[in-house]
């Protein structure tokens, strides 16, 4: 077990008490993407899906990049990826600076397309350890009362 | 006599969003730009896959990316309410010089809504309405400075092929050689910068990680340039006292805005550009004789060498740690000490068009004192600038006067 998962761990202690507020950005759902949002709430990964090709997209459109249709619904997902590339971030600004080194990395979704994240379950001070095309999956972290961000995290092995 | 440009294009249609007016159910601005054109689409028949230049006040590339499309051609010209007549006038001169056959000019913008919804922040003015659907995805992960998406790409390249930070450590190594024959150039000497002069590969694998993989000297400084150049037609070119270079080729395009949307981290839209700015010139990657390449970060630099045909996939850096890039090597790269070494402001396409010039009209000296070190034979040029997350790209093939 890590030292920053332990401190994650500690936090997310603290906040569940009432001690310690989400202090990172939180998105503001907007006018087209509140199913999204509704469902990271309720612990759902929602995706935009074309009803016309039936490829998923990400992120939330006005109409499908594939094929031009805008005959568009909503999907769960299964909250399961792969890990596409990562990198880590030593030097950050704002509220992040203080998580400083952390792991970012781009989801390769079940579903097709791909999300950013901070992935978590794995270390910051060896890069080199992290495996592209390790298996990923969801969580949801609540941020506010309204939002609750989806977090990936590697699948922990055997 | 009517102009060569008159009766050079014509408008073929024109729509609207669906709803218009003071809408009862707020939009946003993109909503109404996507339902216009999608409705324009419909009417002419003309589908949207089939549209290769975007002109917009400040959003074409939002549109390009929302659209999924990887136009030829790109205008945010946003001058107030008479840039759309303007967006005409360039459309009309882009098709009369065969670069496109389809515009789209699109328009879009919620002064209604935006007042129940907010503005939301974005850089597309008045009435934006929400920020982005990618910024809202994405801003709630960490990510501002350019290294910190740019070291998602040099992750996704090495592990693609099989390369090591050392091997793009190269790239910082000679381009900063370079800088040591230019005195204009920030890290020209220890005396003028106490991190200039001379630096090893080491030196670049062991300096500050900014974010890895990438550390401070894989990425270029921030400081402070300005530059102008001058085009004109071969007429008055011929009256000036100046050797002209002449523009063979040109070529843009763009594959995304927010890295979320780049597909394939191993390769930028300089792919494309560069194969139009090679069949406008008559010209290929063989013929080029010298590159002037935007290296934000080393990974830039070897990426879109292989994007310009100059090295096999997953080879760029071999140019630099062979020493074909180096100062006297065959083929050399960025002569002034690049974004790396030489100059970076923020933006470096206008630094690229200096050197070029410079090199292209022998005139490569440091422009102040008569010093010739880094004024090389080349009679071709390829120039690619890079623009946001390895987002855009804008590629020239230069070549000298004959005289």
């Amino acid at each position: 077990m890590t030292f920053v998962r332990e401190r994650g761990r500690s936090r997310a202690l603290q906040r569940m008490g009432g001690l310690l507020a989400y202090s990172k950005p939180i998105p503001k759902p907007g006018i087209h993407t509140r199913p999204f949002w509704e469902g990271t709430k309720n612990g759902k990964l929602m995706l935009p899906r074309c009803d016309d090709c039936s490829m998923v997209h990400w992120y939330p459109r006005h109409i499908c990049p594939h094929c031009h249709s805008t005959n568009l619904s909503w999907m769960e997902a299964s909250g399961k990826g792969t890990l596409y590339t990562y990198a880590v971030q030593h030097l950050s600004f704002g509220p992040w600076a203080e998580e400083a080194p952390f792991v970012t990395a781009y989801i390769d979704l079940q579903e097709g397309d791909r999300m950013l994240t901070v992935l978590r379950g794995v270390d910051p001070n060896k890069p080199e350890e992290i495996r592209i095309g390790s298996a990923v999956s969801v969580e949801f972290e609540a941020a506010s009362d309204e939002v609750s961000i989806p977090f990936w995290r590697v699948a922990e092995e055997g | 006599m009517p102009a060569a440009l008159s009766r050079a294009a014509a408008i073929v249609g024109a729509a609207e969003a669906n709803e218009i007016g003071f809408l009862d159910e707020p939009v946003t601005a993109l909503q109404l730009h996507i339902e216009a054109i999608k409705n324009v689409s419909e009417q002419t028949g003309i589908p949207i896959s089939r549209i290769e230049g975007v002109f917009s006040t400040g959003w074409s590339t939002e549109l390009c990316e929302h659209l999924g499309i990887t136009p030829k051609y790109i205008d945010t010209t946003a001058v107030g309410g008479c840039s759309f007549e303007m967006h005409v006038h360039h459309a009309l001169a882009a098709i009369y010089a065969g670069i496109i056959d389809v515009a789209l000019i699109s328009h879009g913008e919620n002064g209604h809504s935006a007042r129940k919804i907010g503005s939301g922040g974005g850089n597309y003015g008045r009435g934006a309405g929400t920020a982005s659907p990618a910024a809202e995805m994405s801003m709630a992960y960490g990510l501002g400075s350019a290294p910190s998406n740019y070291a998602h790409a040099m992750v996704r390249h090495m592990h693609r092929y099989g390369n090591t930070t050392e091997d793009y450590a190269h790239i910082a190594k000679v381009t900063r050689d370079w800088a040591t024959l230019n005195p204009r150039a920030a890290m020209y000497s220890k005396e003028k910068h106490p991190f200039g002069g001379p630096i090893t590969v080491e030196q670049v694998e062991e300096s500050r990680l900014i974010t890895w993989p990438l550390t401070i000297l894989h990425c270029c400084m921030v400081a402070d340039h300005g530059g102008a150049v001058i085009v004109a037609s071969p007429k008055v070119a011929a009256s000036l006292s100046t050797k002209p270079v002449w523009i063979a080729g040109a070529g843009e395009s763009m594959s995304h805005g927010n890295m979320l949307e780049m597909g394939d981290f191993t390769k930028t839209s300089a792919r494309y550009s560069a194969e139009a700015a090679y069949t406008m010139a008559g010209l290929g990657p063989a013929d080029m004789e010298m590159a002037q390449i935007y290296d934000s970060f080393t990974i830039t630099a070897a990426m879109t060498a292989e994007m310009l045909g100059l090295a096999a996939p997953g080879e760029g850096h071999t140019l630099w740690k062979d020493g074909t890039a180096a100062p006297g090597g065959s083929l050399p790269i960025n002569t002034n000490g690049g974004g790396l070494s030489f100059n970076h402001s923020g933006m470096y396409g206008m630094p690229l068009l200096v050197e070029a010039y410079r090199q292209l009209s022998g005139t490569a000296e440091d422009g102040v004192n008569g010093d010739k070190g880094k004024q090389c034979d080349a009679r071709t040029c390829v120039v690619n600038g890079t623009g946001g997350s390895l987002s855009t790209t804008g590629t020239l093939v230069l070549v000298a006067d004959d005289d």
